[in-house]
């Protein structure tokens, strides 16, 4: 069934037909719509499930956890100062194994007050073991959202879905639903191994000593390691069910480009028009959108850049001292494996916008260059 | 007799709490009442590591360790979880120590009061506080004198009996370290001490003609300059010391070719104590040569009188073949000296504890020893000279003891090549001496009236007072002190000091905090009242309790667990660490604390129904309280009163709540 949703709405959509039990959540703009929806259909009794209204993002998360831990399926959705506050509780999460699935728009961090598309707020989050998928579309979120409780279930590690403030979370688009039979068969019931449960007594999280810690961050790892092929046959089931078929990388007429442009989010959307445009001006242009970045596709990014001859890489977002974080991490890629130079590009922070012609210009000054930057500034008005 | 508190046991033994904690023993009875259909949920405090490390636990129920400021959102989690899921017979209870409650938990802990949460919070509640030493402090003990390091706990430290003024002996029921400080320099005419700012000295105050002078506790940072503070005149008298016996070698041991028969005494005596006076001061030692040597040139009255004395103790014949040197080969001789404690090289030599226990005589004996080798008269009293600071330090005090008085401790710096006593000096050295006479006993019954002006305990025995001529600022430094049983004093460096517990503390007994990471901090101010927090968010149950009552406890969980919504109990559970109270008064505190109505025990319903659970019928002052707490034992008597005043301001206030 289609309907035009906002993306904040696809985001409580994928809660609902994820049928949800536990939703602990806080409001925060540009969020709120997803909670104060999700909140409705809990009131309404369309969706089976306990709302905890808590009373900061740190207890979101809080919220969340300790539901899982039951065995329960939970929910929570945040944005920039929300998930920086919760930033204790993801590590937590993570550690304690749980699938928790939850929704950051991607906006600013502050000061100054900045509700616009920024990724600082879900990058600096990268080493906290959540994986981390980057939506570009509101069909994206929906879909994102279940195939993430799918993934997560299985690997036993929390996911967040991410998308750009206001371009995607309050923009109307056409979004197919499945219906929720479907999902149903695709999706069944959590039940994990080991929960709270008084017939099985146990403790969770206690005191570790070194004889022990190192060895579950290893586990930890390897289910992250074991996430790229359990993604990718998630992405294919589901594939079967809908017609659309989600992967790490989304690559775009890069089997033959001499410049692949590696693009997240809605740049990356922008970017697919660009890449047309320029191939009818005979650049030979390709786009790479990295949806998933935790874990990182590593092998597939070298797949698909393997006869390119320069690289640029768009970061809607900036680690301060050094440069992007999309390009540095690309950067780490190809090291030891293949020798192509990289351009970065920073660009759109704040909610700045980007246009199809600035996606252009990028690749048209990438192509015109010879050496290769770390840190190229877009439109800085100084 | 009908029995109120289940028989059952859900809690397991092999837990790591301290012996006599409180904590425990809350757990042990919520348990009893919720049952097996409980789920737990912890956050940093104690009970994190109470309940055993990975992969062990004691609980008996699942228990899902949190972060500290989330005990009671993740209970509001798990109860979500469980009730979604159709199990909702289930308690769910949130178990935090007051820092994960009071302070950084606050704000989860309102949100579930708020939204009425289905779940029980039970915040166990310790409290704790300290003060201190500097860790070179010298010790009073049965066993002599000692570091305050090398006290043991139960051993007998001398203290000051408050009553009738004698020297006692009592025992040291703990040793606290209190971490790096701010130390401060006491002075007075014969004696030194380091010490904290808000360590109590006993300090004279002197009232006018008719009226009576006595002593209070003062602090460090309130005394002053002419300040009289009492300090230790003279010990009681020894006896003879027992040397533990050394294994000797004989020949045929490893390396032992030929044997010095050597007859090696097994208690002291005069004229060991002189030998060894003699060799503190000249002598030296060197186990693995058997080699036992004194720097005495050929001939000198050193030379001489070590040569007579060592043919009485041991009962061979000296001969010294150098010029400036005698030496001694026997690798059991060796031995011995060595294990004496007299440390080694011209720096670090001290006299050790167990001369400080012998009779007069032989303290005496050994005094004429060290003078022979390093001492000297000088105009009408003796010097004596080391380049050991520390035995300077405990020789004064161990000449004090055997009544001389002592002067301080003078430093100076000879050069390379100076005349020091017999030799030369190889480099530049620096040492100090000290200056001492035997005091002149004073006609106490002819002038008592005028020697009290100078001396208020000039007809005391033991103890006299000294003014404090300077008190200054060293440094930062590590500190340690002991908690000492009955008059909970001790004698320090010569001067009477209290043990410790607390420093300022509030106005109530209520003040602050540990945690699992001992984060210890204190407050002026009164603790929040948390059970009148919750009463405010108009919660269905809330309560206080205490270890001290259990079937009052266990009505109260009874209570919670048929109750619906968001219940909270606030339960006393002593700390006999932080409190610094011996862990068998627990449960005694924790009814002294209600008894008191330091701690009333009540009930909450619907934030406005209060109903007094405990009506104590023999009320009894503060004091009593505070009597089996270390922590408490520095307050003034004013403040003392302070905090009466405020527990039965408070307590009337309650009491009117009362339906």
């Amino acid at each position: 069934m289609k309907k035009t949703l906002l993306g904040n709405y696809a985001a409580s959509w994928g809660a609902q037909l994820s049928r949800a039990q536990v939703i602990s959540a806080y409001p925060i703009t540009p969020q709120t719509l997803i909670v104060e929806k999700l909140s409705e259909i809990v009131a309404d009794g369309k969706l089976d499930a306990k709302f905890i209204k808590v009373e900061s993002e740190h207890s979101a998360m809080s919220g969340c956890i300790g539901a899982s831990a039951t065995g329960a399926r939970a929910y929570t959705a945040t944005s920039s100062q929300g998930l920086a506050l919760m930033h204790e509780m993801l590590h937590w999460a993570a550690l304690a194994r749980l699938p928790i699935v939850m929704t950051n728009v991607n906006r600013a961090m502050a000061p100054g007050w900045s509700i616009w598309a920024d990724q600082n707020d879900s990058l600096s989050q990268r080493d906290t073991g959540w994986m981390q998928i980057y939506a570009s579309s509101s069909q994206d979120i929906l879909d994102s959202t279940i195939l993430a409780y799918k993934v997560s279930e299985k690997l036993l590690l929390p996911t967040f879905i991410t998308f750009d403030a206001f371009f995607l979370s309050h923009t109307l688009e056409v979004v197919d639903m499945p219906p929720i039979e479907d999902v149903d068969k695709f999706l069944p019931p959590y039940n994990p191994e080991y929960k709270l449960d008084v017939n099985d007594p146990r403790s969770f999280g206690a005191l570790t000593s070194e004889e022990h810690y190192y060895e579950f961050r290893y586990k930890m790892q390897k289910a992250m390691e074991d996430a790229i092929p359990v993604i990718k046959e998630a992405g294919r089931e589901y594939e079967k069910l809908t017609g659309r078929y989600y992967d790490l990388i989304h690559p775009y007429r890069c089997e033959d480009a001499d410049l692949v442009l590696v693009t997240s989010g809605t740049i990356a959307e922008t970017t697919n028009v660009a890449v047309d445009e320029l191939r009818k001006e005979g650049k030979k242009v390709g786009n790479l959108k990295i949806r998933i970045i935790r874990p990182y596709p590593k092998e597939d990014i070298l797949r698909v850049i393997q006869k390119c001859k320069k690289i640029a890489v768009i970061d809607r977002n900036i680690s301060c001292g050094y440069h992007g974080i999309f390009a540095q991490e690309l950067k780490s890629a190809l090291y030891n494996e293949k020798e192509i130079p990289v351009w970065g590009y920073i660009i759109g922070l704040g909610g700045r916008d980007v246009k199809i012609e600035d996606i252009k210009n990028i690749a048209d000054e990438t192509l015109k260059n010879d050496t290769p930057r770390d840190l190229i500034w877009k439109g800085v008005k100084l | 007799m009908k029995l109120t508190i289940p028989e059952r046991e859900i809690m397991q033994p092999g837990h790591l709490a301290c012996q006599g904690c409180g904590g425990s023993l809350a757990m042990r009875y919520a348990l009893k009442v919720f049952g097996k259909d409980t789920i737990l949920t912890i956050p940093a405090c104690c009970w994190s590591v109470i309940d055993g490390p990975f992969p062990y636990t004691a609980v008996g129920v699942p228990l899902f360790h949190t972060a500290f400021e989330t005990a009671a959102i993740m209970a509001s989690g798990i109860k979500a979880g469980l009730d979604i899921q159709g199990k909702t017979s289930t308690n769910v209870i949130a178990w935090a120590g007051d820092g994960g409650t009071f302070d950084i938990g606050i704000a989860s802990l309102s949100g579930a009061a708020e939204r009425n949460d289905d779940i029980t919070y039970i915040c166990y509640d310790n409290e704790a506080y300290m003060n201190c030493l500097s860790l070179d402090s010298l010790i009073m003990t049965k066993n002599g004198l000692k570091k305050i390091t090398e006290v043991k706990l139960g051993e007998e430290v001398y203290a000051y009996n408050q009553k009738t003024g004698e020297l006692t002996l009592k025992k040291c029921i703990g040793i606290f370290d209190n971490g790096v400080k701010k130390v401060f320099e006491v002075n007075t005419l014969h004696h030194t001490i380091k010490a904290t700012s808000n360590h109590p000295f006993l300090v004279l105050k002197r009232n006018g003609r008719g009226k009576k002078s006595y002593f209070v506790w003062k602090e460090l940072k309130d005394l002053m300059e002419d300040n009289e503070i009492v300090v230790l005149k003279k010990l009681m008298p020894g006896k003879g010391f027992k040397f533990n016996p050394i294994k000797l070698s004989k020949k045929g041991d490893y390396k032992v070719n030929k044997i010095n028969e050597i007859e090696i005494p097994e208690a002291s005596s005069e004229n060991l104590m002189e030998l060894l006076g003699l060799y503190v001061g000249d002598g030296w030692v060197r186990p693995q040569k058997a080699e036992v040597g004194f720097a005495l040139p050929k001939n000198s009255k050193g030379s001489e009188k070590l040569i007579s004395l060592y043919k009485e103790v041991f009962n061979q014949n000296l001969v010294q073949k150098d010029e400036s040197y005698i030496y001694v080969y026997s690798v059991n001789l060796a031995k011995f000296i060595d294990s004496l404690g007299f440390e080694k090289g011209a720096k670090n030599k001290i006299i050790p504890a167990w001369v400080f226990t012998l009779p007069e005589h032989e303290k005496e004996a050994f005094v004429r020893g060290l003078m022979l080798s390093d001492g000297y008269k000088f105009k009408n009293s003796n010097r004596y000279v080391s380049a050991s600071y520390d035995l300077l330090r405990t020789l004064r005090l161990l000449l004090q003891t055997i009544g001389y008085q002592v002067g301080k401790i003078h430093q100076q710096t000879k050069k390379k090549g100076t005349l020091c006593v017999y030799r030369q000096l190889l480099e530049d050295s620096t040492y100090g001496y000290i200056s001492f006479s035997k005091k002149k006993k004073p006609n106490i019954s002819k002038y008592l009236s005028q020697l009290k002006q100078r001396d208020f305990l000039a007809d005391n025995e033991y103890f006299s007072t000294e003014k404090v001529t300077s008190i200054k600022f060293i440094k930062e430094e590590p500190t340690l002190d002991l908690r000492v049983e009955g008059e909970h004093n001790f004698i320090a460096d010569g001067i009477v000091v209290h043990n410790t517990g607390i420093q300022r503390s509030s106005a109530t007994p209520h003040g602050a905090w540990t945690t699992t990471t001992p984060v210890k901090h204190y407050k002026k101010g009164r603790k929040k009242n948390i059970v009148e927090i919750m009463a405010a968010h108009r919660v269905p149950y809330t309560a206080t309790a205490s270890v001290g009552y259990p079937e009052d406890f266990i009505k109260k969980l009874k209570k919670a667990k048929e109750t619906r919504g968001f219940k909270f109990l606030h339960v006393l559970a002593p700390c006999p660490t932080g409190w610094k109270s011996d862990p068998k008064y627990t449960v005694k505190l924790a009814k002294l604390a209600v008894q008191t109505d330091v701690f009333p025990l009540y009930e909450v319903e619907d934030g406005i129904h209060y109903r007094q659970t405990i009506k104590v019928k023999e009320r009894k002052l503060v004091t009593e309280y505070f009597k089996y707490q270390g922590r408490f034992k520095h307050l003034k008597e004013e403040e003392v009163e302070f905090i009466q005043k405020k527990i039965d301001e408070d307590y009337k206030i309650l009491l009117k709540k009362f339906q």
